[in-house]
């Protein structure tokens, strides 16, 4: 099998092996998670010297940490000794990170500095070779931090591009910009990591059917009128409702959507038309109107505009992931305002939430789908709105209605492209 | 361990004079009819047992660092330190009110809420149940349960955890004020925890 047939040239067919086929996620493994910027956290998680939170790159874990002068260092959790993770705690604040075995430990910034073993012996190993692995790469972009294992891949400026509009139009909202409010939800699905992704990419159109049981009409109803769906280039995607100018400013503003902020009193109400209030300011006129629905960067990371939650779909094998998620509230908001806001993510998704219960049975489904024999011959389709995106006048990327699929036929090119640089 | 020190809790003895066998067995049964009521998927009339004015709380629970300055101590490995729950940062995995748990009611008789239909099969075993403290009409009472749960096509599932209740005592029984669900799996590997606990 060769990845050319899996992905049709335009991307409208793609066969089911790959969610399924375990030589498909090992080549994805070496063409996707060891080439892509991957996100690892946010600077919020980590403000003071010593500050550390786990992290994954694809499967592999790692330590990303706060070290002298404000440096960020992001170390795979591996002793160079036997290999033990150095670090089991999810995040804290240390001096030292030490192996259980031997006690080896290394410092915040992943330098080896002490093997308590050496002593008794005459030849004295070169600790500065024998540090924790780094991830050869690190960049950030408006306190997200990400890493990459390839030590020629572009700047993360670069890699997310236009992108960046439509990230901006969110961060650029909040005059101090935003929080990771504490440890994130974690749990795992028994899906394949790219149906999350996909979900969060661009697939709006699946909430009027799929969460008809939650979500009104009304919701649905702005979502097709007013929503637009962006490639800025394949693999990353934003969907939004370009709100009309003379809208009511509850009905455009960031938070006013969800029902802890709508539930929460008059004070948080208040503080969301302030933010709104300035929002032509600080984005510009046209970003002020958007609403914000879904977005994806390639490979694995989400975010929910309007939940507020960064999310990465971590690959645990063709048929497992596990799934992280982030409430994000603004870094200038009163506590009392966070504690409300994140309720808008973690009453509705997760592994609890009212929606979310109803995505994460989808993707179970759709991996029993994608694994049933003698179907070679029945691609899924993804073929709706072929060629029907545009470039738009005022925004970066191609536009369409959100019932395009395109911003899955995008992902899907890159994705071939990107495994067929590692096939043999 | 010199610098232990070894702090360890007392334990209160059951008093009959503060929970009398007739009270105890009362709130019990109030437990084990909701159990019935849950598992034979009656959600309209559990949430009558619920007070209006409930809060409803699954916390998070994470794996911190420990805290040099406890060890030797039983604070060291306390509970309370994994939970993400109101009053800390991080993201709770269930904090709702009556309107919530209304919701879910409504959400659990469409047809279209795919995740329970059909729908899964529960039976849960409510057990250890202790009044910790009784003031005017208000009692704090903790109980364990094992739910066992079943979803159509996919494996049985075990989930462990305690209750946290403060009930209110009124002329025709008990209501549900507060509820805080700790459960017990460190990784959450199960289809949902949107279930009624």
């Amino acid at each position: 099998m060769k990845i050319a047939e899996v992905v049709s040239d335009d991307a409208t067919l793609i066969r089911r092996e790959a969610w399924s086929s375990p030589e498909i996620y090992e080549l994805e493994m070496k063409g996707i998670f060891r080439k892509s910027w991957l996100f690892l956290g946010h600077e919020s998680q980590i403000p003071e010297l010593g500050d550390f939170v786990q992290a994954y790159m694809g499967e592999t874990p790692i330590i990303l940490s706060r070290g002298p002068e404000g440096r960020v260092y992001a170390n795979i959790n591996s002793c160079s000794h036997r290999g033990l993770p150095v670090c089991r705690a999810d995040r804290g604040n240390t001096t030292k990170f030490v192996c259980p075995y031997h006690n080896w430990n290394y410092d915040v910034t992943g330098k080896l500095v002490a093997i308590p073993q050496e002593r008794h012996v005459e030849s004295r190993p070169d600790k500065r070779q024998l540090g924790l692995k780094a991830v050869p790469r690190i960049d950030s972009w408006n306190g997200m931090i990400f890493g990459s294992f390839d030590p020629e891949i572009v700047s993360l400026d670069e890699y997310l591009g236009d992108q960046r509009f439509y990230l901006d139009a969110f961060f650029g909202r909040f005059p101090q910009g935003v929080e990771f409010y504490g440890a994130p939800q974690r749990w795992k699905i028994n899906a394949n990591w790219k149906l999350p992704m996909e979900n969060q990419l661009g697939d709006v159109n699946h909430g009027p059917f799929l969460h008809a049981a939650v979500i009104p009409p009304e919701a649905n109803r702005e979502v097709f009128e007013l929503g637009l769906s962006v490639v800025t280039e394949p693999g990353h995607g934003a969907t939004f409702r370009l709100m009309p100018e003379d809208a009511p400013v509850e009905n455009v503003a960031w938070g006013f959507e969800g029902m802890a902020s709508l539930l929460g009193g008059p004070e948080i109400h208040e503080y969301l038309r302030e933010i709104q209030a300035k929002a032509v300011e600080r984005v510009g006129p046209l970003r002020a109107r958007m609403k914000g629905l879904t977005y994806g960067v390639f490979p694995n990371l989400s975010f929910l505009w309007s939940n507020t939650a960064f999310k990465v779909s971590h690959p645990r094998g063709p048929g497992k992931v596990e799934y992280w998620s982030w409430s994000v509230v603004p870094a200038d908001a009163p506590d009392e305002f966070k504690k409300i806001l994140r309720g808008n993510h973690t009453a509705f998704f997760g592994p609890g939430g009212i929606l979310e219960q109803e995505d994460s049975e989808a993707w179970v489904q759709q991996f029993a789908g994608a694994s049933i024999d003698f179907m070679e011959d029945r691609p899924f389709y993804y073929g709706l709105g072929l060629d029907e995106e545009k470039p738009h006048s005022d925004m970066p990327g191609l536009v369409s209605v959100t019932a395009n699929e395109f911003y899955a036929r995008h992902f899907f090119k890159r994705w071939r492209s990107a495994l067929e640089a590692v096939e043999s | 361990m010199s610098e232990s020190k070894g702090e360890a809790t007392q334990v209160d003895a059951y008093d009959p004079k503060a929970v009398s066998p007739e009270f105890q067995l009362a709130v019990e049964q109030f437990y084990y009819r909701e159990a019935r009521i849950l598992d034979g998927r009656r959600y309209q009339t559990w949430l009558g047992l619920c007070d209006p004015s409930i809060r409803y709380i699954m916390p998070s629970r994470t794996n911190p660092l420990v805290d040099n300055d406890e060890r030797g101590n039983e604070s060291m490995l306390s509970v309370e330190r994994e939970l993400d729950g109101l009053e800390s940062e991080g993201t709770p995995i269930r904090n709702e009110t009556y309107a919530y748990l209304m919701l879910r009611v409504e959400r659990s008789f469409k047809p279209n809420s795919w995740a329970e239909n059909p729908p899964a099969r529960t039976r849960r075993i409510v057990g250890n149940v202790e009044i910790l403290d009784v003031r005017d009409d208000r009692l704090s009472v903790t109980s364990a349960f094992h739910l066992h749960y079943s979803r159509p096509g996919s494996a049985n599932f075990m989930f462990a955890g305690q209750r946290q209740d403060v009930l209110l005592r009124s002329d025709d029984g008990f209501r549900i004020l507060d509820r805080m669900i700790v459960m017990d799996m460190a990784d959450i590997d199960l289809p949902t925890l949107g279930l009624f606990f």
